[in-house]
């Protein structure tokens, strides 16, 4: 059967293109335009980032000892710093790899702001080493590179397990970051003008959404989720690891692996919650980001702290249970000691204001949330400074006990990072969807479906 | 030859297509669809990706990377840590651990780009930014005489529109 050619010749057309979909206009709509308030933040972020930078070419100048360390403290804000961005990261993987191998559909609207966020975190801790070591320059040392002296690094040292597990991190959420972008690229690539046009192209990498390519894409994203998983425990319990394999009082004990674990994933949803508040509310986002997500992050964080809480009375009765006499002075000291009010901020915000996330009213409760989520973030750096500098100032040989104070570049320089981090999110908020686009629209055409469904 | 594009609403439109139109021997067709649907990409074929072989592979490499370098620099220059032997197996499995992860990792990505075609330097003509809107795309070539037949057939799946593209 041969139609006539008259008939094929006017079928010939381009695709013609209708109105484009609500969740890619709502979604694409974050990207464009910046406001004033936007620049003012991104300008508030700058001045951070390089006070920080600024304060850093100083101590490169000067010496690490403007950095308030004294015997016998010489870990002090910087690797405080480090421990709380690295546990800020956790959250994201877990939103985008635990959930996703649980199937919890509800991560789709947080899981590409959280992905967001565990790759700058990584970036914003993996630069704590380099400052805390002072000559950032010589960091590659580090690294197990053949060289001149046939020297080999420590692999039986923490610090070195640290240096592979924070490097794969950021790898493999950079990737897990970007292969979940590809298809949202392609959507911002069809719609873009201008440079944008020419970046997102090379970005997408010429995506179509063919069957083979969403099919590996499927694929792909189901096997980094597997490999993320392990890893994202792997990574908290390595970090404590620096801690407890030493012998310091406080730090030698075999609870701190998942007590860290579980803090990091703690802070991480609060800082989800402190960063996706004011974007769902600048944006308009509220039919994407809805009171369920807020439900369920706010369960999240109140599980989790319940662990963290039961983690600090489980360090406090086994150091008294114990008998030895230096754990149980390092313990009173560090809820009646010098350190005393780091201890109570970092109990008050850490284990009693999240048991008011008990009420379904106060889960549901935005500004109460955005308001809790900046007190736990407080209190997790807290506990890290509590965990670190408290027991390393009172060791076992009182003869040797010190003080340890913060210096302003150590401050600085902490100000700094949430510049950094913040310059680093922002940008990222106006190039890419911060909501994954193709993640929403499959909801949406699944509901589609059910409606066509029910219809006939 | 001639293409067809046939513009569907719901993936379940297009995968009956698909596979009405594999039984009728046109295989050359391709899918465009706004979001990961099964039913879509196990009807145009339904093998599983071969993305995981190549998953395993990274794995396997970063685990035996792990275990040879650690072991093997131990031993190149041995120092006594702690009393222990120069190769201890329980810290290494913490690198080899890791860089399981980490080769694992890296291949999946280049699994994606190798089985998913990327990246593609040319995009097909008959592809159109509708498909990155909520509307599926199905594409076939075809002989011309052929063409009446695809139409209809697309139309009987509730092809919203059917149009030729230049092949």
């Amino acid at each position: 059967m041969t139609p006539p050619n008259d008939t094929i010749a006017g079928m010939i057309r381009p695709v013609p293109t209708p109105p484009d979909s609500q969740t890619n206009r709502d979604l694409l709509n974050v990207m464009k335009g910046t406001s004033s308030g936007y620049w003012f933040l991104l300008g508030l972020s700058l001045f951070f980032l390089h006070l920080g930078g600024a304060i850093w070419v100083y101590q490169v100048y000067k010496g690490l000892g403007i950095a308030g360390y004294a015997h016998p403290v010489f870990w002090g804000v910087y690797i405080v710093t480090f421990v709380f961005w690295i546990g800020i990261a956790h959250a994201g993987t877990l939103i985008s790899a635990i959930l996703y191998l649980f199937r919890a559909k509800w991560r789709n609207a947080i899981n590409r702001g959280a992905e967001a966020m565990t790759v700058f975190a990584v970036l914003t801790a993996a630069q704590f080493l380099g400052i805390h070591v002072g000559r950032m320059w010589k960091s590659y040392f580090i690294l197990p590179y053949p060289n001149q002296r046939g020297l080999w690094v420590n692999f039986k040292s923490p610090l070195l397990w640290d240096t592979f597990a924070i490097s794969t991190y950021a790898t493999i959420s950079i990737l897990f970051l970007y292969v979940g972008l590809i298809p949202d690229i392609a959507i911002a690539r069809d719609r873009a003008t201008g440079w944008k046009k020419v970046l997102y192209m090379v970005l997408a990498l010429g995506w179509v959404g063919s069957s083979k390519q969403w099919k590996a894409h499927n694929r792909s994203v189901l096997h980094l989720s597997g490999l993320a998983t392990p890893l994202v425990l792997s990574v908290h319990s390595v970090v404590s690891w620096d801690f407890a394999v030493a012998l310091v009082p406080g730090w030698h004990t075999t609870i701190f692996a998942p007590y860290f674990v579980a803090g990091a994933i703690f802070s991480g949803f609060a800082m989800v919650l402190t960063l996706m508040i004011p974007i769902r509310r600048i944006f308009g986002l509220e039919a994407y980001i809805t009171d369920y997500h807020f439900d369920n992050m706010s369960r999240f964080i109140l599980l989790t702290s319940i662990i963290c809480g039961y983690a600090y009375v489980a360090e406090y009765f086994i150091s008294w249970y114990s008998g030895v006499e230096a754990e149980q002075t390092a313990f009173w000291l560090r809820a009646f000691g010098p350190y005393w009010i780091s201890t109570w901020v970092m109990i008050i915000c850490n284990t009693v204001l999240p048991q008011l996330l008990w009420f379904k009213k106060l889960r549901v409760n935005v500004p109460f949330l955005f308001v809790l989520s900046v007190f736990i973030n407080i209190g997790m750096w807290f506990e890290r400074y509590v965990i670190i500098v408290s027991s390393l100032s009172r060791e076992h040989n009182p003869a040797v006990w010190g003080e340890f104070i913060p210096s302003w570049p150590e401050m600085g320089i902490l100000a700094g990072s949430f510049g950094f981090f913040c310059t680093l999110f922002l940008i990222f908020l106006k190039l890419f969807p911060i909501i994954a686009i193709a993640e929403m629209k499959e909801i949406a055409i699944h509901e589609k479906v059910h409606g066509a469904e029910g219809a006939h | 030859m001639a293409r067809l594009v046939g513009i569907f609403e719901l993936p379940a439109q297009v995968a009956a297509a698909v596979k009405q139109l594999r039984g009728r021997g046109y295989t050359d067709l391709e899918t465009y669809a706004p979001a990961p649907f099964p039913e879509v990409e196990d009807a145009v074929d339904p093998k599983p990706s071969k993305v995981r072989v190549l998953t395993l592979i990274g794995g396997l490499v970063g685990v035996v990377t792990g275990y040879a370098m650690t072991i093997w620099m131990s031993n190149d220059w041995q120092i006594m840590v702690g009393g222990k032997p120069f190769a201890s197996i329980p810290p290494y499995t913490i690198i080899a651990f890791e860089l399981t992860i980490l080769f694992g990792g890296v291949l999946t990505v280049l699994g994606l780009f190798i089985f998913g075609g990327l990246p593609k330097f040319k995009i097909d003509p008959a592809y159109s930014s509708r498909f990155s809107a909520e509307d599926f795309g199905l594409v076939v070539r075809c002989r011309e005489q052929d063409v009446a037949e695809i139409d209809a057939l697309m139309r009987e799946n509730d092809a919203m529109e059917v149009n030729l593209v230049e092949s």
